[in-house]
């Protein structure tokens, strides 16, 4: 209870200490919260910018389309190196050179080949989710003991059994976890194309009411964004305690 | 690829991509070198900050459950969001650029950091204490080598973070630096030449992680 009050203290002193400062310097650059509401008003009235639903639900079908992508590619990659050993041995490596390299590196390929619509956001989200969830699948295999397939397989357990009723169960939490990260930065790849040249969609908002100086519009779009990502991954976090719940 | 089953125009056949390679590197190198000072800059912002501030939060708990609830959050919003404001309040160039890389790498570092501080054995200390070492030889002997891992982890991972957002500064609002390159290689479709700055940006970028690596191993042998 004391925890949960010490929390609200620090969040109204950010809020205030970030009031106080937007009010003493321009307020061109420098957006209070409490000009926020106000804002936010104006950017759901759209009356200075693109109408915001179609963006949002442009945004939020990208999103899917990469998420859908990014987890049947990584379970499908994952399985393939985790299961076959020699396959894993080759192409492990390459995969965690890859994780080394700051993703955004590949961004302006894919814009190149997927030109600047949707494609390009989708092929970024898929890019950025793919990783955690391939990785993950190999922790999770690695993870499985190998007494347990040992032991089913001496009861006559057939090798899909074993993979539904052993290794399953036994790499869920990890998958889900990667699961949850593969999500988080599905929606930064998407958010990150339509921010670097897009058309349409919420990054494309948010960018068009920063290049006006629409600074306040901009803040809330922002706050409104970085709330929804929030939310998402509260959801995501929901799911992955369930997983582990489950997964035992 | 140079039997026209790919357009050459999106996917240049390798070997025009060495050969961009060679002119691109003459130009890329300067490049490079802007890119990489600002990254350093950003990097060593947010190792100095953000590990003093993970040892802070790992090592109280009070402190620790107020506070690591937002250090999560902050992770967890897209950085790239703010980019626009950084730049517009510090313009377009060197300054955004660091700070760029400097507000993607630290919250991986005091997320890490913290967690590495918070698993510290405390009965570790207490034994030490009991054995009558001063604070000074508690905090060289158990806490530092305890800690370390995780701070050599979490310098790794920052590496990663702040070249991502000293590129991506450069990309969405700069007009030098190797981010910046990429992006208008991209727009004029002159794909060998991306292709080859591509490559060159990876490279470093697995032989800088590789090196912090190397650096872990030595570190994990003087334990």
């Amino acid at each position: 209870m004391k925890i949960w009050l010490w929390r609200a203290l620090v969040l109204l002193a950010a809020l205030v200490l970030w009031e106080a400062a937007a009010r003493m310097l321009n307020p061109i650059l420098y957006v209070g919260p409490s000009r926020l509401p106000a804002a936010l008003g104006r950017v759901l009235a759209t009356r200075d910018l693109p109408p915001l639903a179609d963006h949002v639900w442009l945004t939020l079908a990208e999103i899917a389309a990469a998420y859908a992508l990014a987890v049947a590619g990584g379970l499908w990659v994952g399985f393939l190196l985790g299961l076959r050993k020699t396959l894993g041995r080759i192409y492990e490596p390459l995969l965690a050179a890859l994780y080394a390299v700051p993703s955004v590196v590949w961004y302006p390929s894919l814009m190149l080949f997927f030109g600047l619509g949707p494609a390009s956001k989708i092929a970024f989200g898929v890019l950025l989710g793919f990783f955690p969830v391939t990785l993950a699948v190999l922790a999770g295999i690695r993870q499985v003991p190998a007494t347990l397939i040992t032991v089913a397989e001496s009861m006559g357990a057939g090798s899909w059994t074993v993979f539904r009723k052993v290794m399953l169960p036994a790499m869920a939490s990890t998958m889900v976890g990667g699961l949850r990260t593969g999500l988080a930065l599905s929606v930064v790849g998407v958010l990150v194309g339509e921010l670097l040249g897009a058309r349409a969609g919420l990054g494309y908002v948010i960018n068009y009411a920063y290049g006006l100086m629409m600074t306040a519009e901009y803040a809330a779009l922002v706050v409104l964004v970085a709330a929804a990502v929030l939310l998402l991954d509260g959801a995501g976090s929901l799911f992955e305690a369930r997983g582990k719940r489950g997964g035992g | 690829m140079r039997w026209g089953v790919l357009d050459a125009v999106f996917i240049p056949p390798p070997s025009a991509v060495v050969r961009a390679l060679g002119w691109t590197a003459a130009d890329a190198l300067p490049r490079l070198g802007d890119t990489l000072v600002k990254t350093l800059l950003g990097y060593v912002l947010a190792v100095g900050v953000g590990v003093p501030a993970g040892l802070v939060l790992g090592s109280r708990p009070i402190a620790h459950a107020v506070a690591m609830p937002y250090v999560v959050a902050l992770y967890g919003i897209p950085k790239i969001l703010i980019l626009p404001w950084i730049a517009l309040i510090f313009g377009i160039g060197f300054s955004t650029a660091a700070l760029s890389a400097a507000v993607f790498a630290i919250f991986p570092v005091v997320v890490l950091v913290a967690a590495g501080t918070r698993d510290v054995d405390p009965n570790m200390v207490t034994v030490a204490v009991s054995m009558g070492a001063s604070r000074a030889q508690v905090g060289r002997k158990v806490l530092l080598p305890a800690v370390l891992p995780s701070v050599v982890t979490a310098m790794r991972v920052a590496m990663v973070f702040a070249l991502l957002g000293a590129l991506l500064a450069e990309m969405l609002a700069g007009n030098r630096g190797m981010g910046f390159q990429m992006q208008r290689m991209a727009l004029a479709f002159r794909a060998p030449e991306l292709f080859a700055a591509t490559a060159i940006v990876s490279v470093l970028s697995i032989s800088a992680v590789l090196f912090l690596e190397h650096l872990n191993r030595r570190l994990g042998r003087w334990r």
